[in-house]
C-alpha cells in the first residue's frame, strides 16, 4: 500500500465520518512519527482521527501517542481538550468522564462539543431520560445542530416515542431540506408509528428530493431503492388494512394499485439493471415482491 | 487536442498580426510619413485570430461539473448521513478481550 494512497484512504475516511477503526490504525501507525512533515496542514486532522480509531480498537499507545502530539501543537484548544476526555472515557469511570466534562463546561459554556459528550456518556451508560432533558436543552441553545436533533430523533425511537422522535426530525428537515436522508429516516419513523399514510407521503417526497433531476428512464440506486421498497411497503399495507386512521390526519392516496404497480417496477428496475451484483438478490426480491394476496413475508427496517 | 491546438494557432496568429503592425508602422517612419493607416490583411489577421481563439478555448474547456443538490446527495451514503460523529461512542466491550 504506497503512501499517497494510504493518505487519500485516510482523507477519504475522514470527508465521509467512516469508523473504519482497524483500517485507520493499520495505515496511519507507520506515519505516526513524522506526521506533521509528511501531512502538511492536514496533520493534526489525521492525528485527531488516529487517536480515535486507535481508542476505539483499544490501542491507547498509539492514542496517547496522537493526543500529546496534538497537546504540544495546540496548548489551550477545547477541541483537544474533548479528545482528553473521550481518552479518559476509555479507560475511567463514566462518573470521572462526566466530571471532566462538566470542569470544561465550566470553564468555557460555549463548548458545544462537551455537552454532546456528556449526553453521549449518558446514553452510553443507559441514563436515556437523563440523556434525553440534556439535549433538548443543548438543542435550545444550538438550535442549527443538524445531528443533534437527529441524535434526539434516535434516542426518542429507542424508547418508542414515535411522536417526539418525528418531531425532533421535522426540526432536522427544517435545517438541512436538501438531504433524502432525513426524509428517508422521518418515512420510515412515520411507518414504524403505524402513520401509513403519512409515511408513503414521505417516501415519495424522498424520492423526490433525490431524483428530482434524473431523467425518467434512469435506475434507482442509493437512498431512492429504499425509498420505493419504503412506497411499496406501504401499497401492501394500505391495501390490507384500508380503514387504519391516520395520526396525522394525512390523506390517503389516490390511484393505490398504480403506485404498487410502479413502486415493484422501479425496484425491479434497480436490481436487474446492476449486472452481476444486481442478479445476486433479485430472485429473492421478485419472488418478494410477488402477488399481493401473498401472505406472512414482511420485512422490517433496520437502521 | 482540437481546442488546444486552435488555441495556438490563434496566439501565434495574434503574435504575428502585432509583430507585423510593428514592422510596418516602423517601415512607414523609417520611409518619412507616420501617419498611414493599418493595412487590411494585418487587420482580417487580428479578427480571425480573435474568432478561432474563441473556438479554441472554448472546445478546451473542462467538462461541466455538476450543480444540483441531488447530484451532490448521490455520492453520499446513509452511514455518512447516520454518523453522528460529535455523539459517537469509543467504548466497546474490546477493552475486556485484548
Amino acid at each position: 500500500m504506497s503512501l499517497s494512497s494510504a493518505l487519500e484512504t485516510l482523507a477519504n475516511y475522514r470527508a465521509h465520518n467512516t469508523r473504519a477503526s482497524q483500517d485507520i490504525v493499520d495505515k496511519g501507525k507507520p506515519l505516526l512519527n513524522n506526521a506533521a512533515s509528511k501531512l502538511g496542514d492536514d496533520a493534526w486532522s489525521f492525528l485527531e482521527q488516529l487517536a480515535l480509531a486507535a481508542i476505539e480498537i483499544g490501542d491507547l499507545d498509539v492514542a496517547d501517542e496522537c493526543l500529546r502530539q496534538l497537546g504540544e501543537k495546540f496548548p489551550e484548544s477545547p477541541r483537544v481538550d474533548i479528545l482528553s476526555g473521550i481518552r479518559i472515557e476509555a479507560t475511567e469511570r463514566p462518573e470521572i468522564a462526566l466530571k471532566f466534562y462538566d470542569d470544561l463546561l465550566e470553564a468555557d459554556s460555549s463548548n458545544a462539543a462537551a455537552y454532546k459528550r456528556r449526553i453521549s456518556v449518558l446514553k452510553r451508560i443507559g441514563k436515556i431520560e437523563q440523556a434525553v432533558t440534556e439535549l433538548s436543552e443543548y438543542l435550545d441553545t444550538f438550535y442549527s445542530d443538524v445531528e443533534a436533533w437527529v441524535e434526539l430523533a434516535e434516542l426518542h425511537s429507542s424508547c418508542n416515542q414515535y411522536t417526539f422522535a418525528l418531531q425532533a426530525l421535522s426540526h432536522a428537515l427544517l435545517l438541512a431540506p436538501q438531504n433524502p436522508f432525513y426524509v428517508l429516516e422521518f418515512a420510515e419513523t412515520a411507518y414504524t408509528a403505524n402513520d401509513i399514510p403519512l409515511a408513503i407521503k414521505m417516501f415519495m417526497l424522498a424520492i423526490d428530493i433525490a431524483d428530482r433531476h434524473d431523467s425518467e428512464e434512469s435506475i434507482p440506486t442509493g437512498a431512492s431503492v429504499r425509498a420505493w421498497y419504503g412506497v411499496k411497503l406501504c401499497c401492501r399495507s394500505l391495501s390490507e388494512k384500508p380503514s387504519s386512521p391516520s395520526a396525522s390526519d394525512t390523506p390517503f392516496p389516490k390511484n393505490l394499485n398504480l403506485l404498487d404497480e410502479l413502486a415493484t417496477e422501479r425496484v425491479l428496475t434497480a436490481y436487474s439493471a446492476a449486472g452481476k451484483e444486481g442478479a445476486a438478490g433479485r430472485e429473492l426480491v421478485l419472488s418478494w415482491m410477488g402477488p399481493s394476496d401473498r401472505s406472512g413475508s414482511r420485512v422490517h427496517f433496520v437502521r | 487536442m482540437l481546442g488546444r491546438s486552435l488555441l495556438l494557432f490563434a496566439i501565434l496568429a495574434l503574435l504575428h498580426a502585432a509583430f507585423s503592425t510593428y514592422e510596418h508602422f516602423s517601415h512607414l517612419k523609417a520611409l518619412g510619413k507616420p501617419e498611414g493607416s493599418l493595412p487590411r490583411d494585418i487587420m482580417f489577421e487580428a479578427i480571425i485570430a480573435l474568432a478561432v481563439g474563441i473556438l479554441g478555448a472554448t472546445l478546451n474547456a473542462p467538462p461541466l461539473k455538476e450543480t444540483t443538490w441531488s447530484s451532490e446527495m448521490k455520492t453520499r451514503s446513509i452511514d455518512e448521513m447516520d454518523a453522528r460523529p460529535g455523539f459517537a461512542s469509543y467504548v466497546n466491550r474490546g477493552r475486556n478481550i485484548s
